[in-house]
């Protein structure tokens, strides 16, 4: 049983082009240029993973992955996207996607990142990898729960290796570690990313608008 | 008469609301029949000779009112018919009846209150033989007027109509106020008709009606005025994004049409997004300093267009250039182009990572590698001049590398 994936870009062109891309490896079973279809499909046809454009009229991508999320919490979000600002990539992050990628990665590499997602992993591009250690850098815990507020010194090698481009693969090899070991680290990130309510996460991602 | 004529000499401005309004016209005919709108006569519907007529026409009243001010103007030493007479001899027969489009409701109470205003100033100046007759006139005249007003069944419809906006309704009722304000002022004092106070009041009056009459129209103009300021600067914005367009992104798209290499395409598409992400994101750096990052990418885009080969920029952290850093981003541009030239790799990574202890670079392909131990000679002097550099600089070198395993260089300042 292949995986299911659902489109969402406003971008006609690029979402035509990602479906050929995916077609022969996944099932696409739609497609949608707005917001108000793409919540609406996605919330009937119960994809496994969605590929979700950042920006977009109505909301924009955090809208679909928070409108979904309500109703049907077992759909995965990957998001997809030109921008790398880092208050988007955040947001997004925030918001409840798995995982973020820009438009320009190889073909390859996005439908390894799809299937990632769909085995309940996470998937950092060295760019959002680099945003989370920039963000949590000289981290003062808050009162509330400082394990949700700070890296392990295991996390930071995970993310500083794959912020040098290295693939969760070869990851593990130079840190002598297992690719599910890798997985976890990286999983352990995206939730302490999504949960902590670090004050500092907002401002730094608001602030840092340089590409 | 000054203060009617003002509005009759300014004349010519109605020509496009005129043209607008013909619609049927064509745009030459209309152009050729329509002169200024200066005030005539009418030919088709007058009393006398038209002159009342014409002058509504021409201010966009009705013109009962204009008939009605003329006889009100009558009984005071014949100043109406006076008056009738001079338009009658600067005016000519009007060809075409066009009428101006009607004032607003404000504008013509405001004309209203400058005609009291005139009348009392008139009074004032002790030329009306008889109170009685004089406001007698008035009172006949325009309540004649009013009353056959094929508009409205009065004046005071106006007030309420809903169409009317409420600035105009605040007007109106400002206005009324200040007419029946003004009447019974007047009124306390007949009988002392040369008293300062009705000279003052009259004047009063005369300006305030100019002002309610005027006022909206003197404000529109100033509108228009700041309105096309705004739409100049917003052309010259788009003429500009226009230009920046032109000379980068359209540039590169013709070079894309024209290359049959996809590598090379690849490339122009790359640099392309670079350069127009710091377009429009701006990373320009923070008050003239220029930052390690900055000097990164500025290397990373270089080899990037001079090899061909995308770089993937990741920075964690940054500080100013100093001349250390100066030596690191040299070392780590040496690296860059050495990972160009010989790892076969499709692409390299280029990570900084700043934090309170050290500055570090980590120049990452995923070539064939080598083996450090049998360095070929070409490679050796490119990695000697790196670890020369960087050692001047009081920092160091560590190169990762194995055959058929990528090459990693790490560049290193401790602070």
């Amino acid at each position: 049983m292949s995986i299911k994936v659902y489109l969402v870009d406003d971008h006609r062109l690029f979402l035509s082009g990602v479906k050929a891309e995916l077609d022969t490896d996944f099932r696409i079973v739609g497609t949608a240029y707005d917001v108000d279809t793409a919540i609406d499909e996605i919330r009937t046809l119960r994809p496994d993973v969605v590929l979700v454009d950042v920006h977009m009229p109505d909301g924009g991508g955090i809208a679909v992955v928070e409108g979904v999320a309500e109703t049907n919490p077992d759909v995965k979000f990957l998001a997809l996207s030109v921008s790398d600002q880092a208050e988007d990539v955040i947001a997004m992050i925030r918001a409840g996607a798995r995982g973020y990628v820009t438009k320009t990665i190889e073909p390859n590499d996005l439908a390894d990142a799809v299937r990632r997602i769909h085995a309940g992993d996470a998937v950092f591009s060295p760019r959002l990898a680099g945003f989370v250690l920039d963000a949590f850098a000289g981290a003062i815990p808050s009162d509330d729960d400082p394990e949700l507020d700070q890296l392990t010194a295991r996390e930071k090698d995970v993310l500083r290796l794959i912020a040098r481009g290295f693939a969760y693969k070869q990851v593990a090899r130079k840190l002598n570690i297992s690719i599910k070991t890798v997985e976890t680290h990286v999983s352990s990130v995206l939730r302490k990313l999504q949960l902590t309510n670090r004050h500092e996460l907002a401002r730094w991602a608001s602030k840092r608008r340089i590409v | 008469m000054t203060t009617l004529s003002t509005p009759l000499g300014d004349s010519g401005e109605t020509l496009i609301e005129v043209t607008l309004e013909g619609g049927h016209d064509s745009l030459v005919s209309t152009a050729s029949v329509a002169g200024p709108f200066e005030p005539h006569r009418r030919r088709t519907d007058r009393v006398i000779a038209g002159v009342a007529g014409g002058i509504a026409d021409t201010l966009g009243v009705r013109d009962g009112y204009v008939r009605a001010a003329f006889v009100t103007l009558l009984p005071v030493w014949g100043i109406g018919g006076i008056a009738y007479l001079l338009f009658w001899l600067v005016t000519y027969d009007k060809v075409d009846d066009r009428s101006r489009e009607p004032v607003e409701t404000s504008q013509a109470i405001g004309l209203a209150i400058a005609f009291a205003g005139l009348l009392f100033l008139l009074g004032a100046f002790g030329l009306w033989p008889n109170t009685v007759v004089v406001l007698t006139a008035a009172a006949l005249s325009f309540g004649t007027a009013a009353l056959t007003d094929p508009d409205s069944p009065g004046p005071f419809a106006a007030l309420l109509s809903p169409g009317v906006e409420k600035v105009g309704k605040v007007r109106l009722v400002l206005g009324v106020i200040l007419l029946a304000g003004g009447i019974i002022m007047f009124s306390n004092v007949v009988g002392r008709l040369f008293d300062l106070s009705v000279v003052f009041l009259a004047v009063i009056l005369t300006g305030l009606g100019v002002f309610v009459a005027f006022g909206p129209w003197v404000r529109r103009l100033l509108t228009d005025l700041s309105a096309e300021r705004g739409e100049r600067i917003r052309q010259e914005s788009r003429a500009e994004v226009a230009a920046h367009l032109h000379d980068s992104v359209l540039q590169t798209l013709a070079l894309i049409q024209r290359t049959d290499d996809p590598q090379r395409m690849a490339m122009l598409a790359r640099h392309q997004e670079s350069e127009l992400r710091d377009w429009l994101y701006g990373t320009a750096p923070l008050d003239g300093i220029d930052l390690v990052s900055t000097a990164l990418k500025q290397a990373a885009a270089k080899v990037e267009s001079d090899f061909q080969i995308p770089v993937d920029v990741v920075t964690v952290g940054d500080r100013a250039v100093d001349d250390r850093a100066r030596a690191l981003v040299a070392a780590a541009s040496e690296a860059m182009v050495n990972a160009a030239k010989h790892s076969d790799a499709d692409r390299m990574s280029l990570y900084l990572e700043v934090d309170d202890e050290a500055v570090q670079v980590y120049v990452t392909d995923q070539g064939k590698g080598f083996d450090p131990d049998t360095v070929p000679s070409d490679r050796k002097g490119i990695s000697q001049s790196i670890r020369a550099r960087m050692e001047k600089a009081g920092g160091e070198v560590v190169l990762d590398s194995a055959a058929g395993e990528g090459t990693e260089v790490m560049l290193k300042l401790a602070l």
